[in-house]
C-alpha cells in the first residue's frame, strides 16, 4: 500500500521591515525589478534561486510568493534585505516574517468513491455541477483540502508546512476508514 | 388539576396538548358532545360548557360561494409572517362597488395603516421582497410551490443567521432557490437560475449557496444523472424506453464509479446519446448538448468514456460517427 505523497507548491508570507521604503529610488538602484505604480502600487522583486517573487511596498511590508518552503522564504527575504541595505535604502532592521498560507498538493494512490464520501463526511462541499473535486473543511489542523475522484488532493490555508502532512495523513486515516479508497487504483 | 386548569389546556392550542382527564372519575374518556359541551364518557360528567365553536357558521356549495363568503385569505405560507396575512382592507365593499365617501375616506385610512403595519421589523420587510424576487425567477423556471416555500424559509433562516447583510437580496434569493431545488432533486441548474438574476452573476450566486450550505448546516443530497434525464429527453421527444435505457447505463457508469466529479447534466446528456445511437434514432451532440444545456465537447467526451468504460458498441448506421 503506497503511503501517500505530499508536495509543498506554494508558500506565501508576509514580511514587515519597520520602516518605510522608497520605492522608485529602489527601482532606479536595483535595475531587475518591476515597478509600475500606475498598473500596482507595489514594486516586484523576482529572485531565480530559490525562485520567488516578492511584492515590496513603500510602507514596508513585503509579501513574499512562489517559496516552496518555509526555508526557501527565510533566504528570500535574507537576500531581498541585504541588498536594500547595500544600496542603502534602507537602515538596518530585523525583519518579521510571518507564514500566511502553504498550498500542497497530495497524491493517496487509490481512487476516490467522491458522492458516498459526500454522506459520509461533515463539512464538505460536493458540486459536480460547478466544480469536480470535492472540498473538505478540516477544522484541526485547519485546512481546506479539494479531493478528487483520480485520489489527487490539493491542500491550502495551511500555516505551516508540518500541518500539511498532518492533515493528508489525518484524511487519508479517515478516507481508509470510511471505505471510501479503491486501492486498485488505475486501472485504465 | 382543576377544573380551570383542564379547561384552559383543552382550550388554549398548547403546543404540547395534555391528554385531558376526568376531575370526578379520572379517566381520560372525553368526548366533545357536539352542543358545545365536553363530557367525560366514563360518569357523564359535564366538565365544560358553552365551548366556542371555531368552525364556520355559513355553508357554501360551490366554489364561487365558498370564496364569496369566506372572511379569510390563503393559508399562511412559511416564509410569510403574521403581520403578513394576505387579505387587505379593500377600498370597495363586498360588491366590489364604491363605498359612500365618509366611509371611504375611512377604509382609505385603515388602508393605509394596515399598509403601515404590515411590516413590523426590517426583517419582514426584506422577506416580502425577498418573496417577490422568488416568485420572480421561480416562475420562468416554472418551479412548483413547493420549492418556492422552502426557498422562502431558508431565506428567513439565513436573514436570522445574518447572512443577507452586506450581500444583494437577489444573489441570496437565487441560491436559496438553488438549495430547493437540490433538497427536492430538482435538475435545475445553477445556471438556470441566474440566468432569471439581474446581473445574471453566477460566480457571486455560487458563493452564495456555499455560504448557505456552510452557515446553515444543509445537508444536500448529491445531485443524480439520473434526474436529468426525463428532462432532456422531453425537449427531444424520446420514449420512455430510451429514458429507462439511459438510466440504466447511468447506474452502470455510478457502480463503475466513473461518475464521480463529472458534471451530472453532461452525464445524461452522454447517456441519451448512446441510447439514440444503439435505438437507431440518432439525434446530434449538438442538439442533445443543446437539449441539455451543456457544450457539445462534454457531450462527446462523457460518452466516449461511457463506451469505453462499459464496452457499449453502439451499431453504426454508417460511419459518421465521430
Amino acid at each position: 500500500m503506497p503511503k501517500p505523497s505530499v508536495r509543498i507548491e506554494n508558500v506565501v508570507a508576509s514580511v514587515a521591515l519597520g520602516q518605510p521604503i522608497n520605492l522608485s529610488k529602489t527601482a532606479e538602484m536595483i535595475s531587475t525589478v518591476e515597478y509600475e505604480p500606475e498598473q500596482f502600487p507595489g514594486l516586484v522583486y523576482r529572485l531565480s534561486r530559490p525562485k520567488t517573487a516578492t511584492l515590496i511596498f513603500s510602507s514596508g511590508k513585503m509579501v513574499c510568493t512562489g517559496a516552496k518552503s518555509e526555508e526557501d522564504v527565510k533566504k528570500t527575504v535574507k537576500q531581498i534585505v541585504s541588498a536594500l541595505q547595500n544600496k542603502g535604502i534602507i537602515k538596518d532592521g530585523k525583519p518579521e516574517y510571518q507564514i500566511q498560507n502553504v498550498v500542497a498538493s497530495a497524491n493517496l494512490y487509490a481512487e476516490i468513491n467522491l458522492e458516498s464520501l459526500a454522506l459520509l463526511l461533515d463539512n464538505v462541499l460536493y458540486e459536480p455541477e460547478q466544480f469536480p473535486g470535492l472540498i473538505y473543511r478540516m477544522a484541526e489542523p485547519k485546512v481546506v483540502l479539494l479531493i478528487f475522484s483520480s485520489g489527487k488532493m490539493v491542500c491550502t490555508g495551511a500555516k505551516k508546512e508540518e500541518a500539511v502532512k498532518a492533515a493528508v495523513d489525518k484524511i487519508y486515516a479517515k478516507l481508509a476508514d470510511l471505505g471510501v479508497l479503491n486501492l486498485k487504483g488505475k486501472t485504465a | 388539576m382543576s377544573r380551570r386548569e383542564l379547561v384552559h389546556n383543552l382550550s388554549v392550542g398548547e403546543k404540547t396538548v395534555r391528554t385531558p382527564i376526568c376531575p370526578v372519575c379520572g379517566s381520560n374518556n372525553i368526548v366533545h358532545s357536539g352542543h358545545g359541551e365536553l363530557v367525560c364518557d366514563n360518569c357523564g360528567t359535564v366538565i365544560s360548557e358553552k365551548e366556542i365553536d371555531f368552525g364556520q357558521e355559513w355553508r357554501a356549495f360551490t366554489a364561487e360561494e365558498r370564496e364569496k363568503r369566506s372572511r379569510i385569505g390563503e393559508p399562511l405560507k412559511p416564509g410569510m409572517t403574521t403581520g403578513m396575512m394576505s387579505t387587505i382592507i379593500d377600498k370597495r365593499d363586498i360588491n366590489r362597488l364604491k363605498l359612500d365617501a365618509q366611509r371611504r375616506v375611512d377604509a382609505l385610512q385603515m388602508r393605509k395603516w394596515q399598509m403601515r403595519s404590515r411590516f413590523q421589523t426590517a426583517r419582514d420587510r426584506s422577506t416580502s421582497q425577498a418573496l417577490a424576487e422568488i416568485s420572480r425567477i421561480a416562475t420562468p423556471l416554472k418551479l412548483p410551490d413547493s420549492v418556492k416555500e422552502e426557498a422562502a424559509t431558508i431565506y428567513q433562516k439565513a436573514v436570522d443567521a445574518g447572512l443577507v447583510r452586506g450581500r444583494s437580496i437577489e444573489s441570496i434569493v437565487a441560491a436559496t432557490l438553488h438549495v430547493a431545488c437540490r433538497k427536492f432533486n430538482l435538475p435545475i441548474a445553477l445556471d438556470q437560475i441566474t440566468q432569471f438574476t439581474r446581473n445574471q452573476n453566477k460566480k457571486d450566486v455560487a458563493r452564495c449557496y456555499r455560504l448557505l450550505v456552510k452557515d446553515l448546516n444543509i445537508l444536500m443530497p448529491v445531485p443524480d444523472p439520473v434526474s436529468y434525464i426525463p428532462r432532456i429527453a422531453y425537449k427531444l421527444g424520446l420514449s420512455e424506453a430510451a429514458q429507462d435505457k439511459a438510466r440504466e447505463i447511468i447506474r452502470e457508469a455510478q457502480q463503475m464509479g466513473i461518475t464521480a466529479g463529472k458534471d451530472p447534466a453532461g452525464l445524461a446528456a452522454a447517456a441519451i446519446y448512446v441510447v439514440s445511437l444503439l435505438e437507431n434514432n440518432r439525434k446530434t451532440q449538438r442538439e442533445i448538448a443543446g437539449a441539455a444545456e451543456v457544450t457539445e465537447v462534454t457531450v462527446r467526451n462523457r460518452y466516449k468514456e461511457l463506451v469505453d468504460r462499459l464496452n457499449l458498441i453502439p451499431v453504426v448506421p454508417d460511419n459518421r460517427i465521430v
